[in-house]
């Protein structure tokens, strides 16, 4: 079954499924040499490290979005360069209009047109129902299993999820963090080797109760409403992938907010770890934002994606953030 | 008064002013001496080269006094619009009702250069958590910060989607300061589908009917919007005039721009071309006065070229600029290199391409602002650029980088690629901050390079497509 690579959790999963191709979003990671196909300065290294990662794999199909400017015009890269059919799909910034709504609901139709065109089947309503409830009945299983695993199995969970399908989620078995401090991770989505920093935060005796970053909890989207699925079913999957997931990219990220701190009070949250990827511009802008918005102490932690071992610094600083906190 | 063109420093200026005034020289009501500017900080314009025509004594006075201009139009009652990132549209739409001024705050982002990090924008910046890692822009939100360099505008308007993230997320962050912003979407255009209904944009670029569809429903929006803060009405009669008055500085443009770049000898350095073509953009809070001053810069163009005169030599080498400079002296510096401007891309084309009069005029600025060339692939972009060598005779391509802009990391690859596809010239990218003087050896160095490697090669190798 041919892959579909992507990375945007705006990406509906089911509606690639129901094409018959397999949805495989992925956690770029970087393969440590200079032998990628773009190394620039200013790249943000997840993009980077994306367009790079594509270029290693077999027949596949790629999706970008325009979540943010540099996927936007990695897209460019990609079929100026490579092979792999791609896909770019807008994803509006703006929410609060009917029209951005419609937009993307025009955006999925139109990547279902690409799928057709890619190898996929038109999907029959009943194929996509079973494939949307199936996902639900997944992602409701990942969001229980939270507070059974660690930070670094819960994130290889959700990342299993997203490249392999809710088929995988029931397989697989794990142990708990007993760390005592919670923590919530907050910001740009982490490359592979960035999950480190969760088993280093646990192993320093911080417990992460929340990851919201883009590839973490705050990258899934809310469960569907069942009486709305039998009405209007596509209507139903983009309107909860477009209200349900909060980026940090909508204008305004007002919901962004509220999202975060109905899941920090819930979660009893004591301090916050600020991810981001070094040149991402979208998160580092809200790094102060947040600070001023928070009463919690936040700890920054940027990301400069060269695929080294969490570097001493880092860990210093985790470790210092915790014990102030403890 | 027939003067020879020259290039000359401010200091220099006082004593060509008074010339010129023995001579009788017109002056606006903003007139008067280029050195006073200084007084109000502009440090930097000490160090700049400046042509020495009347005409372009009023260009630079018309741009140094728009904030006096801004004050003036609040004082008389005039809502201020403050537009941001669509660089050409919405202001075309403020300029059509009788008591609403439009400006991009984003021009703050010369405030750094022009006041030579004196006004500490850039340090209130770092303070509200926007650091040197974002482009200059985010000058913007000292400015906001300290109300010292533009009124607070009434009301502001900002474009997202198909945007560069810096200014997206300076832009969030101003909202977050209080300042209320009304959002509107611009998607990213795409080409369309051979199933799908088109639209050939004005500059060439083509799109979806759909995108043109959305584009102006967004636009509709901003009527309503625009309506409700002037108290006015807006109707097409109305949209439509000032769509033909936007049109005529579009026209002045782009004869002035056909006129700069193909002549002989340059009739107009890079500096004032630089400023003219800025003026599309938002006509500096006057379109009537946008258009005398063009007209003046425009009639002083072909003057010089009837007398076969201008500046630098006449092997200069022509020189297709990407992106605007951070640094205004950077644009002297290519000249002192030995080239000159001949083909511009400075992120605002289509805010030089005529708007449409023939159809209804919420769909021609739809048109308008979906051609903008950011909006669409840098692959379209560099077509367009490309367009552009063959019509100006570009010999060689300069892709000036923004520091820490999100667009900057990869366009100029992609740029350069489709150019080296197409001509054999050579293609050199350089960053431009705010203040070059710490690096300017090596600007200099990269700029004279270019020069070098253009004058040494065989001249029918020269801006001719590679398929040619």
């Amino acid at each position: 079954m041919k892959k579909v690579i992507y990375t945007c959790p705006y990406v509906s999963a089911e509606w690639i499924a129901a094409y018959g191709l397999k949805p495989c979003r992925i956690v770029p990671y970087s393969n440590g040499t200079n032998s990628g196909i773009i190394r620039t300065e200013g790249l943000c290294p997840y993009v980077r490290d994306f367009i790079n990662n594509l270029n290693e794999k077999e027949e596949c199909i790629a999706v970008f979005t325009t979540l943010c400017d540099q996927m936007r015009r990695g897209f460019d890269i990609v079929t100026s360069r490579l092979d792999t059919p791609a896909f770019l799909m807008n994803i509006p910034s703006t929410w609060q209009t009917i029209a951005s709504q419609k937009l993307y609901l025009d955006e999925l139709k139109r990547l279902g047109n690409f799928l057709v065109q890619s190898g996929g089947k038109t999907p029959s309503d009943e194929t996509l129902a079973e494939g949307m409830l199936k996902y639900n009945k997944a992602r409701k299983s990942i969001l229980e299993m939270n507070d059974k695993l660690s930070a670094l199995q819960y994130a290889q969970l959700l990342e299993q999820f997203g490249k392999n399908g809710p088929d995988e989620v029931g397989r697989m078995g794990f142990s708990p963090c007993c760390s005592s401090i919670p923590l919530a991770i907050v910001g740009s989505p982490l490359l592979k080797h960035d999950f480190e920093i969760l088993e280093i935060t646990e192993l320093l005796g911080g417990r992460i109760v929340l990851n919201a970053t883009e590839n973490g909890e705050r990258g899934l989207c809310s469960p569907f409403n069942k009486r709305k699925l039998k009405e209007n079913l596509l209507m139903e999957l983009a309107d909860t992938y477009f209200n349900s997931i909060h980026d940090a990219s909508r204008r305004p990220n007002s919901e962004l907010y509220k999202w975060l701190k109905i899941n920090l009070v819930e979660r009893e949250v004591k301090g916050i770890i600020f991810h981001r990827n070094i040149w991402c511009d979208i998160w580092h802008a809200e790094l102060q934002r947040l600070k001023d918005w928070i009463d919690l102490p936040v700890l920054d932690i940027e990301s400069t994606g060269d695929n080294q071992s969490t570097n001493q610094n880092t860990i210093n600083r985790i470790r210092a953030f915790l014990e102030m906190l403890s | 008064m027939n003067i020879e063109p020259k290039q000359i420093s401010l200091e220099k200026w006082d004593e060509q002013y008074n010339k010129l005034r023995k001579a009788g020289l017109y002056e606006p009501s903003y007139g008067g001496r280029l050195s006073r500017h200084v007084e109000d900080g502009d440090m930097r314009l000490l160090k700049l080269k400046y042509d020495n025509s009347a005409a372009a004594l009023r260009l630079w006075n018309f741009l140094l006094t728009e904030e006096d201009r801004l004050k003036n139009a609040r004082d008389n009652c005039k809502k201020l619009i403050g537009t941001m990132k669509d660089l050409g549209t919405i202001p075309v739409m403020a300029y059509s009702f009788e008591n609403t001024i439009a400006f991009y705050p984003d021009g703050a982002w010369w405030i750094p250069c022009v006041m030579e990090l004196n006004a500490g924008l850039l340090e209130i910046a770092d303070s509200l958590g926007i650091d040197e890692s974002f482009c200059p822009v985010r000058a913007m939100l000292g400015a906001f910060a300290t109300e010292a360099h533009f009124p607070i505008p009434d009301f502001l308007i900002c474009s997202v989607g198909a945007t560069c993230d810096d200014f997206s997320a300076i832009a969030q962050r101003l909202n977050g300061m209080g300042h209320p912003i009304f959002w509107w979407e611009m998607p990213h255009r795409r080409n369309p589908k051979s199933y799908e209904d088109k639209v050939i944009l004005p500059g060439g670029f083509a799109a979806p009917k759909c995108q043109l569809e959305f584009v102006k429903s967004e636009l509709e929006r901003i009527k309503v919007a625009l309506s409700e803060i002037s108290g006015q009405e807006m109707n097409d009669e109305k949209l439509s005039a000032g769509i033909i008055k936007a049109n005529q500085v579009r026209k002045y443009l782009s004869e002035l721009r056909y006129l700069a770049f193909t002549a002989e000898l340059c009739p107009l350095p890079a500096l004032e071309m630089l400023i003219a073509e800025m003026l599309a953009i938002h006509f500096c809070s006057d379109i009537d006065e946008t258009i005398e001053v063009l007209k003046d810069l425009l009639d002083e163009v072909k003057t010089r070229i009837k007398n076969n005169t201008g500046f630098f030599d006449r092997d200069a080498v022509k020189i297709f600029w990407v992106n605007p400079v951070a640094d205004l002296q950077v644009m002297n510096l290519l000249e002192d290199c030995g080239g000159r401007i001949c083909g511009t891309e400075y992120l605002f084309s289509h805010a030089l391409d005529e708007i449409p009069e023939n159809i209804p005029p919420l769909d021609a600025l739809a048109q308008m602002a979906l051609a903008d060339p950011m909006a669409g692939s840098t692959i379209d972009r560099a077509s367009r650029i490309c367009n552009d060598i063959i019509k100006y005779g570009s010999e060689a391509v300069l892709i000036s980088r923004i520091p820490g802009a999100s667009h900057c990391a990869l366009e100029g690859e992609i740029i350069g690629q489709v150019i080296r596809e197409n001509f054999d010239i050579p293609v050199v990218e350089i960053e431009v901050p705010p203040i070059t003087d710490a690096m300017k050896p090596t600007v200099r160095t990269r700029l004279e390079a270019l020069v070098e490697t253009v004058k040494a090669r065989p001249q029918n190798k020269i801006h001719k497509r590679r398929t040619e």
